[in-house]
Order: C-alpha cells, then structure tokens, then sequence
C-alpha cells in the first residue's frame, strides 16, 4: 500500500534521512522504533508532504534549502510530488506530533475540520458515531474549546479528527508522549483496536515494548538510517539490536 | 444633536467593524499585517465617486461592481505580491506599505488632493422613536450590521468558514486534513478585501473623500484589532463599538478637538494592553511555539 | 610603534577589506561621498549628504532594536520626534548651545525608549509592534494640545545653527553618521550582539539559558532610542526646527522601508538602504507629480525579487559562504581564503541540485 524506496532529505547540510526504504501492506500495524533525533518525525512528515510544502513555502530561505531525493508510492501512485493536502485526500493521513488539536476549537469543531474532505451529511454523521463510539470521552466533551483537554483526551482528539478524514492508511507519530501508563494502554487498545476495523496504521513510537507487542511488523530507524527490520520476534532475537536499540 | 451623534457612531462602529474583521481574518490565516487594507477602502470611495457622480450610475450596482473591482484588485495583489514574500514577515510589511502609497498615489495622480463629497445614494429622512435620521445613514448602517451578521455565519455555520478558522489555528495540520491551504488563505484575502470594499463604498458617501483617507483609519483598526485580540472576530467588533464610541466623545466634549480623536483612541488601547497583554478576546501566545 | 601599528592597519585594510567585493565596494562609495562635499560645494547636495547620514543612524538604530533583537518597533519617530522637540526647546528657551542640547535630547530619547519599554515589553510579537506604533502617535496629540510650548503644526522654529558654514555641518554629519553607524555595526557583533540576536530567534531558550531577556530587550529599547536620538537632535539644529512631522506615522514607515529594502538585521543593509533611496527620493523632487507613486513602485518590485533586501542580494552574487568555516569570500575565488576548503561543492548544494547531498569532504 505504501512504499518508500531510498528516500533521502537533507535540510542545508545536515542530512535527516539516508536512503530510507520501507513499506506497508493492507491492513498491516506497522511500528517505526528508533532512539530521538533517528529522523522518524522527518519520516512521517516527509510520506505526508509537509516536509515538501515546507520547501516551497520557505523558499529562498535559508531554512528552505530542502532536498528531498528518492520516491513514495502510496496505492501504486507516486506522491512525493504532491502537496499534503491531495495526500489527505488520497487516504493517507498523518496525525502529526505533539497532538496540535485547533486549540480554540471546540472538541466537535475540531472533529469537523477533520471531516473537512467529507461532504456527504450521511458519512459525516456516521464517521462521528465511530469516532465517538471509539473514544467516548470525546462525546463528553464535545462543546468544550480543546486546549482545556487533558494530554491524553487532546490525543483521542488528534486521532479521531485523523479518522474522521476517512485514511486508508493512518500514521501516528508518538501518540504516548507525556501520557501516564495507564492512559497509554487505552490508547494503545483503542490504536489496536481501530487498525483491526480495517484502517491499516504506521506508528511511530518510543514505548518498546507496547508497541513491538502490538505492531505486525516493526522498522528501526537509527543515525537516519533504517537499521533492522522484521516482526517482534525476529527483532527479539538479535542481541545487538535487542541490547542497541531496543534496551531491553 | 446626541441622537446624530448616536447614529454617527453606530456607522462608525459598523464600519470600523467591517474593516477590523476583514484585517483580522486575513491576519489570522495568513499572518500578514496588511497595512493596505484600509487603501482599499479608499479605492472603493474612489470608485463610488466616479460610477456615481460621474458616470451616472445608479447606487446598488455601482456599490456592487465596486465590490466587485476592489476585491480582483486585492486578490491579484495577494497572489502577485504578498503570497509569494509570506515567509518574509517584514519585507510583506512593506510590501502592504508601498501598495498603500502607490493607491494613494494614483489616486491623487487621477482625482487630485482636494476633498470631494459623493452625491448619497439615497434621500430622505427616517423618523425613529420621534428622531429624524437621513435614510443615507440607516440604510448603510442596516446593511453594515447584515452583512457582519452575514459573515458571522459564515464563519461559524460552514464548512468553508470552519476550514478558515482551523487554518489560522494551524496551517500544517490544516493541510493534513486535506484542506487546500493556499487556496482557503486566497479566498480570506477575498473576503477581507470585499468587506473593506463594501465599508467603502457605503461609507464614503457620508464623508469627505480623498487620496490620504485611508491613513487615519489604518491607525484606528490597528488600535481595534489590538484591543480585542489580534485574529479575533468578536474582538474586532467589540473593539470596533468601544473606539467609534470614545471617538464620538472627544469630538463631542471637545469640539476643537477632532485631532486628538487618533490619539485618544490609541490611549485606550495602551491601556488595556497594559491590563490584557493579549487583548480582551486574543489567546496568550504559548511562547510562541 | 607607529610603523607597527600601520602596519596592522594595513593588514587589516587588505585582509579583511579588499579581499572581499561588499566592502571594497562599501568603502569606495564612503569615501566618494566624503570627497564629494570638497568637488562641489553645491548646498543642495551639501544638504543630501548631510541628511543622508542622519538618516542612515536613524535606519541603523532601528535596524538594532528591530532586526537584530526582533522587536519590531512600528512607532521608530517616537525617539526621533522626542530628542528634535527637547533639543528645539531646550535651545529656544533655555538658549543652550547644540553641543549640549543635542545630548540631552538623545537623553530624552533614551527615557521615551524606557517609559515605552517597560509597559510594552509584557507584550509579545505584533502586540508589542502595533502597541509602538502608537505612542508617537499620541504624543503627537500632547503637541498639540500644548500649542503655546510646542508650536502645534508650525513646530518649534529658529532654534540655532549647527555650524557656521553648510560644509562643516555636511562633515559633521558625515563623521558623526559613519562613527556611529560603524558603532552600531561593532555592538550587533559583539557580545551583546549575540545576545540580542538570541533572544530574537528563541526568547524562551535565551531566558533558559540565564540570559535576562527583559532587562536586555529594555537595553534594546534604550540603545536604539539613543542612536535615534543624536539623529533626531542633529536633524533639528541642522533644519532649525522641531515639527510635527518628526513623529508622523510616515517617517516611523520610512525607518522601516529603508531598513527592509537594504536588508534587515545586518546595519550595512539599513545603511545602504538610506544611501540607495533618500539621494534617489531627494532626486526625483524634480518630478514632484510621480515622486511617491516611484518611490512605492520601486520599493514593491525590488523586494519582490529580492526579498531579502538588496545588500544581502548583492552581497550573495559577489560572496560566497565556506560551508566550512562559515566566511566569506569572493565568488572569484575556488578555495576558502581561511581554510581552504573548495567552494564549488558548497554552491552545488544551494542550488538544490538534486542527488547532490554536498558534505564537502577536504
């Protein structure tokens, strides 16, 4: 569904990713593990083109001295030349870092502006049973402005404004940042959970363990170079990458 | 006389609120101080003049086909000019600047410095609750407020106007929801320059016009949008009522006065930035990050 | 000791002068305009020449506070306008000599900067911007309103001369431009410099660090009220008046426009701004019909193509960066004159050609 073939970025001289390859079938959760700085962010904004649209907007800036070599197919089309936006539309959506709910937003505005591609009044309406079905606490709060969520109804949020875009293809990356254990596992169940209704995932993580649990298969990403792949299992197996990668 | 002065603010405020709604939102979404904002309100007085006192055409489509005209100029100016410079936030500050001069200066080039009055677009009187107010002036104040109603709406009830207000929360997340964030900032260009228009077009005719008009204006919506919190509709109008109110009062307690009435009006907003660093309705910058 | 010192000066003038386009440049035009007075001795260009360094400290010091500190300072005549009015007035009343009055207003600027610094500084970003814009604004109203003091739209007039001929006073402005133009040039790059220059790009980052960013941006405020300031003062004994016009919202926007159009946060930009457009505007008074409407177009179609401004424009044709060690060079040049490394490696990269990542390997 979704391949990355030698995909390089450099920002000026400093150079983020180094002829990453990877892909993600149907219906697959794939996980992307790798210590902070590997370039995972740089990763999932890249596949989404905010990495691109960053450069056309910063151009003839120094901070908009972007390249971006390689190529991204997504459904057997190639879309590293695409703006975000007709990315979203093609069923790729990325909910990104760091939550960014639309802060003044009330909970069911936000939700909206997610369901912004759909325009049937019927899928609309059916799109935000699921995703309040999915995450209740959202039903609760859903004329409150959204900064005044907690971290973790502000990532429900974030996800489910994902899901109300209707992707076929899901990237989260760090859903758990800042969550406390226990709200981490919810979410976590929920993630699994939505990925078995059909919506094939990437996920981006720091928590190990969970994810390696969950995920179907895993990429380690490390210096901006993908380092090793292969299921929960296989990477388990390896001393080096279990003792440099995943320190357990 | 108090009840002139009631109905002289009531324009002013509508007026000021069209035109600090317009600069807010197009703030909002595209971060871009447009200090030619307020040069369109001038074109659109401009254009009045000529489609009425000179070309003889009747009120509502001139008012219209002005609309219309100030808001392809404005668009094509943001596409050309200041899209392009975004990242650049000074160099798009002048920018706004320069345009500003060169509109004054063409103006002044075709219609010269001296002050001109347009022949109002409607006659008569009004008598409400036992006061007599000129149809001129409760006509462009009913089609004000409608029209702010209007917007309002817009932005509140539809899809296009939901997308607005998510794109100047977040651009980035905006384009990851599929929406087309050149294209919905393109449009809140329009809309902003057509509503400066349309408070041209209604207002000009109960002023004086020329070439400079549009400097002391710029000042008072600066002051507005300030007051109420920068990117904020219900700042703006709010700000709106409270500087058209205390300018009525300079220039009704003091009558030689009408000078101090921009730097009154500036005084209130120091000082409520002083109590308010965001303004009343503006969200504090969380470090700006 | 004399040889050994012009000595250094010497090394100085061609390794760090003649070595690179921008400044061999810059120095050429300095010293035609220093010559210029001596060719001529027309006072119409006696009268650009002299307030073009005026308004060249004016640009700079706005250049400190706004570019290289980051508080854009829409309302830049406030200083102006200030240090004219105490200079015209402590001359008139109290028939003080320039020499003294020219100070003092500086002084009075200086405090502007710290009564508007203190409230203004709890605001942020384009708050603090469009909050300066308006205290030169409402002063000018106080103007007004004390008319008897102030000459309300006439100004404060016949106030004394600066010097007893055209020509010292065209020196002394040139002298007293380039002294503190260079001045202000020598603090953005020092310590301080460095300072103000981080709280622009991360002001939380700056504060964690230790830095006091308050009492540093009110220094901000302070210093580029100063500079702006001794320019104020010196243009009002040099017009023999103190006007209205000196806190109009258009010579706040002029400050700006020269600065922006040279290119912001580098002072040789603010100054090659004045030095381009005043002399230019100063010319066009001939065709007073389309004078403006040149001066926007100008300014609109040159910053569409530059935007950066057009020192750093000019100065990215003729130099080139080390992607190394960060110095310039000439572009003639295919090593870093520093330490060597080639520099047609470092070009490839910023054209963006694609499959080039451009680490330049010795």
């Amino acid at each position: 569904m979704l391949e990355v073939k030698e995909l390089t970025v450099c920002y000026d001289t400093a150079m983020l990713l180094n002829e990453v390859s990877m892909e993600v079938h149907r219906g697959e959760l794939v996980s992307l593990i790798g210590p902070n700085g590997a370039g995972k962010t740089t990763l999932m904004r890249t596949i989404s083109g905010l990495v691109l649209w960053e450069k056309q907007m910063k151009r003839g800036t120094r901070a908009g001295n972007i390249t971006i070599t390689g190529e991204v197919y997504f459904q057997g089309r190639r879309i590293d030349q695409l703006p975000p936006h007709q990315i979203a539309r093609m069923g790729l959506v990325l909910c990104p870092e760091r939550r960014r709910p639309f802060s003044e937003l009330t909970v069911e505005e936000n939700l909206g502006a997610g369901a912004y591609l759909v325009r049937h009044r019927r899928r609309y309406q059916d799109t935000l049973e699921l995703v309040y079905r999915t995450f209740p606490v959202l039903k609760k709060r859903s004329r409150q402005i959204s900064a005044t969520l907690s971290g973790g109804e502000q990532q429900m949020l974030a996800i489910g404004r994902a899901l109300m875009t209707r992707p076929l293809l899901l990237c989260i990356d760090e859903p758990s940042t800042g969550l406390s254990p226990l709200i981490k596992q919810e979410l976590f169940a929920r993630i699994k959970e939505i990925n078995e209704s059909g919506i094939t995932m990437l996920l981006v993580e720091q928590d190990v363990n969970l994810t390696l649990a969950m995920s179907t298969r895993s990429y380690i990403l490390s210096h901006s170079k993908i380092v090793a792949r292969g299921d929960r299992n296989e990477l388990l197996a390896d001393e080096t990458i279990r003792r440099s990668y995943l320190g357990l | 006389m108090l009840a002139n002065i009631l109905v002289t603010t009531l324009v002013n405020a509508a007026a000021y609120a069209m035109l600090a709604v317009g600069f807010s939102l197009i703030f909002g979404v595209g971060r871009i101080i447009n200090l030619a904002h307020t040069a369109y309100y001038m074109l659109a007085g401009f254009s009045i003049y000529t489609l009425v006192a000179t070309a003889g055409c009747p009120a509502a489509p001139a008012v219209l086909l002005t609309i219309a005209l100030i808001t392809v100029i404005a668009v094509l100016c943001y596409k050309l000019l200041i899209d392009p410079m975004r990242e650049h936030e000074t160099t798009v500050l002048i920018i706004t600047i320069a345009l500003a001069l060169v509109f004054q200066e063409l103006m002044l080039k075709y219609f010269g410095g001296q002050f001109r009055s347009v022949p109002s677009l409607a006659r008569g009187f009004f008598v409400i609750l036992g006061v007599q107010v000129t149809r001129q002036h409760a006509l462009t104040c009913m089609v004000l407020v409608l029209i702010l109603g209007a917007v309002w709406l817009l932005l509140q009830k539809t899809r296009l106007g939901l997308a607005i207000r998510a794109t100047a929360q977040d651009k980035e997340v905006a384009n990851l929801m599929g929406m087309d964030v050149s294209r919905i900032a393109a449009i809140t260009a329009a809309i902003s320059a057509a509503l400066a228009a349309t408070a041209g077009a209604l207002v000009a005719p109960l002023n004086i016009l020329e070439p400079h008009m549009w400097l002391h204006p710029l000042t008072i919506i600066l002051a507005i949008v300030v007051l109420g919190g920068l990117g904020s509709i219900k700042g703006s109008i709010l700000g709106a009522v409270i500087i058209a109110l205390s300018e009525s009062l300079v220039i009704f307690l003091l009558p030689q006065g009408s000078f101090l009435k921009g730097a009154f009006s500036l005084l209130i907003m120091i000082i409520v930035l002083l109590i308010r660093p965001e303004g009343l309705f503006g969200v504090a910058l969380e470090g700006e990050r | 000791m004399i040889r050994d010192m012009m000595g250094r000066i010497y090394r100085n003038f061609k390794g760090e002068i003649l070595v690179l386009p921008g400044r061999t440049l810059a120095l050429l035009v300095g010293l035609a305009i220093f010559i210029a007075p001596l060719l001529t001795r027309d006072i119409y260009i006696l009268r650009i020449i002299t307030l073009t360094s005026i308004f060249a400290v004016f640009a700079a010091s706005w250049d400190l506070l706004s570019g290289f500190v980051g508080q854009l300072n829409l309302g830049h005549a406030l200083f102006f306008g200030v240090a004219a009015y105490t200079s015209a007035m402590l001359n008139l009343y109290l028939k003080l000599p320039p020499l003294l009055t020219i100070p003092l207003g500086a002084i009075a600027a200086v405090a502007a900067g710290l009564a508007i610094g203190i409230p203004c500084l709890r605001l942020k970003g384009q708050y603090l911007s469009l909050a300066t814009l308006a205290f030169p604004i409402i002063l000018k109203g106080v103007v007004y309103i004390f008319k008897q003091y102030t000459g309300g739209e006439l100004g404060v007039s016949g106030i004394s001369r600066l010097a007893g001929s055209r020509l010292a006073e065209c020196y002394i402005a040139l002298l007293l431009g380039v002294s503190l133009c260079l001045l202000i040039w020598k603090i953005t790059d020092s310590k301080l410099g460095l300072i103000f220059h981080a709280i622009r790009e991360d002001e939380i980052a700056a504060r964690a660090s230790g830095i006091n960013t308050t009492a540093y941006k009110l220094l901000a405020f302070c210093l580029s009220g100063l500079f702006a300031g001794i320019a104020g003062g010196f243009y009002a004994h040099y017009m023999r008046l103190a006007g209205p016009s000196m806190l109009d919202v258009m010579l706040s926007f002029q400050a700006i426009i020269w600065t922006i159009f040279g290119g912001i946060a580098t002072v040789y930009g603010a100054v090659t701004g004045v030095v381009i457009l005043f002399p230019l505007m100063e010319v066009m008074r001939a065709f007073p019909e389309i004078r403006m409407l040149f001066f926007a177009v100008t300014i609109v179609i040159v910053l569409r193509f530059m935007p950066e401004g057009v020192a750093p424009w000019f100065l990215d044709r003729v130099e080139k960066e080390c992607p190394r060690c960060k110095e310039r060079n000439a572009f003639t040049r295919r090593n870093c004159r520093v330490c060597r490394t080639l520099l047609i490696a470092g070009k490839e990269v910023s054209a963006g050609t694609e499959g080039q990542t451009g680490h330049p390997t010795d």
